[in-house]
């Protein structure tokens, strides 16, 4: 049978706040996170095919073990940009609605992208190709924050 | 292996929010409608299998009162759920169960309603497998959210890259839309049906995430879609036309989210989809397939983003890379053109995401059996390609139909 109006609703929720967990850092990535306290860019190198993993990652795309550490540039190329509109996706609720260039970044000498906050830069200008480099704090506090912001290079 | 034929596709009614029936309900619309379109009855099946997306709809284990309300009681009932590729995964496994001769006839079950629970939310519960090369990254999920969570938020770097590399302008995403949203216009089925709308029109509303405006993404919908598969030997006594599913096959990347969360290929470039091709590759080699640009006469594309259907009209192997965007301005991609792509208006007009990507084969199926009605293209279809992209942003699945079944030996 059909009914033409909306039918009872029973509404409800569930508390997710209640649920707590703990994730550790991988070894590698805590060898990767340490140096950039020292404004070291650090990259995994794959013996097999010779792929450069930043951050690393402790296995490659061929199978094989990636165990050289290579240091590499804090410049790189755009691969990817977006910026928001006036309105901003839902669970941006610090700063939703400030406009921000977010751009993929291939560090010169890793074969691997990163996300990056684009500061001082038009939105007009910003395209695949573009030249960027990591901005870094005056003290990096060894986190991967610390090459999330980057700047025209 | 056995082949394995479509002889029954049903599709509830579409819309944003379905308040005049709960999500039972709901599902019988469709489920009924393959019942009745098939001419059996749930006593004839050996199995069902359905999916949707975990948690949607705030519950979990919905299949648990499948036995009540699909006419499966006393029967096998298994569940799959791969994200966006949800629908994809189930219409694979339906074909698993009826080409290995476990059983004869199955119904594969898609649904989404997602007017009832926190579509993003759901969406978090997801995203955990994507967190988790976050969390060993020593990333707060938070952060995450400030680099463009969501499915918006992959989709808008991928469609950068891929308007970069293949010269699709904004202009064709407009179109994508049009040829969507018109399409969508004929199809009863459909959720956002939008006929005789502009490029223009589109081009006018608000930008969304650069480069994507509101009228390039599809809407939330609530929807279910049932397909009844059953063998060559029973599709026969059931229809004079049935659609036989000739292969299937999948591909499972590292997500190719851009960095951090998928840092763990060379392959980061969002827009590469190497599974979708390996996946097509495989595909159409099982079906028999040498050429699949001369011999496919139709595709659904899984694209909930408009940039999506002409990327993955490339990675399907249907032209060369970069070269979608000047097939849509030939005019080919129309319901009467050479190789017609979205007739059902595709995911950018109608997601009812766990149901979606068993929708694009339902399509292709309904259009080898000449039963689409209004969005009917005008050639004959003789075999089509129906796609999925989904699970973490990493899983594509392929099917691919025929009017005919594999030719063997």
């Amino acid at each position: 049978m059909e009914y033409k109006d909306e039918t009872t609703s029973i509404s409800g929720s569930w508390n997710l706040g209640q649920w707590h967990w703990k994730h550790e850092t991988a070894v590698l990535m805590q060898h990767f996170l340490a140096s950039l306290k020292d404004k070291k860019v650090l990259g995994l190198k794959c013996p097999e095919c010779g792929l450069v993993y930043c951050p690393p990652k402790p296995y490659c795309s061929c199978l094989s073990i990636p165990e050289e550490w290579v240091e590499i540039s804090d410049e790189g190329v755009v691969t990817t940009f977006t910026f928001s509109g006036s309105w901003s996706y839902g669970g941006m609720e610090e700063g939703a609605g400030t406009p921000r260039i977010i751009v993929g970044v291939m560090l010169d000498g890793s074969n691997t992208e990163m996300l990056s906050q684009l500061e001082d830069a038009d939105r007009d200008h910003v395209d695949v190709g573009m030249r960027v480099k990591v901005k870094w704090a005056d003290e990096p506090q060894g986190t991967i924050e610390d090459v999330m912001h980057s700047l025209p290079a | 292996m056995r082949d394995v034929a479509v002889v029954g596709v049903g599709l509830s009614k579409h819309v944003s929010k379905r308040r005049d029936v709960n999500i039972p309900e709901l599902v019988w619309e469709g489920v009924s409608a393959a019942y009745e379109d098939a001419g059996i009855t749930p006593r004839d099946l050996d199995g069902i299998i359905t999916g949707n997306m975990p948690a949607f709809e705030g519950v979990n284990l919905p299949e648990l009162w499948g036995a009540g309300h699909w006419g499966a009681y006393n029967k096998p009932v298994l569940r799959i759920t791969t994200g966006g590729t949800t629908g994809g995964s189930v219409g694979h496994g339906a074909f698993y169960a009826v080409a290995s001769g476990l059983m004869d006839t199955v119904i594969a079950i898609a649904f989404e309603k997602q007017s009832d629970g926190d579509s993003t939310a759901g969406l978090n519960t997801v995203a955990v497998a994507d967190m988790a090369p976050f969390l060993s990254y020593g990333i707060d999920p938070a952060f995450m959210l400030a680099f463009g969570g969501g499915a918006v938020g992959v989709a808008v770097y991928q469609a950068s890259s891929y308007m970069k590399r293949s010269g699709c302008t904004p202009h064709h995403l407009d179109k994508v839309s049009v040829l969507c949203r018109t399409n969508a216009a004929k199809n009863p089925a459909a959720h956002l049906k939008q006929p005789g709308l502009t490029p223009e029109e589109v081009a006018r509303t608000a930008l969304m995430q650069y480069p994507l405006r509101f009228g390039h993404v599809c809407p939330a919908s609530d929807g279910a879609c049932a397909m009844i598969l059953t063998t060559a030997e029973k599709a026969k006594k059931l229809t004079d036309k049935p659609a036989f599913i000739r292969s299937v096959a999948s591909c499972s990347e590292e997500g190719a989210l851009v960095g951090i969360a998928a840092a763990g290929t060379a392959n980061t470039d969002p827009c590469a989809q190497e599974g979708c091709k390996v996946a097509a590759a495989n595909a159409y080699r099982k079906a028999g397939i040498k050429e699949p640009r001369q011999e496919i006469d139709l595709a659904e594309p899984y694209a909930p983003f408009a940039h999506q259907l002409l990327m993955f009209y490339e990675r399907l192997l249907l032209c060369d890379e970069g070269e979608a965007p000047s097939i849509l301005d030939s005019g080919s991609m129309e319901l009467d053109g050479a190789l017609p792509v979205c007739p059902s208006g595709g995911v950018i007009s109608t997601n009812a995401i766990g149901a979606s990507a068993l929708e694009r084969i339902a399509e292709a199926a309904l259009q080898i059996m000449g039963k689409a009605g209004e969005h009917q293209v005008e050639k004959d279809v003789h075999k089509a390609v129906a796609h999925g992209w989904g699970g973490a942003v990493n899983l594509n699945v392929v099917a691919v139909l025929a009017d005919t079944p594999t030719p063997r030996g």
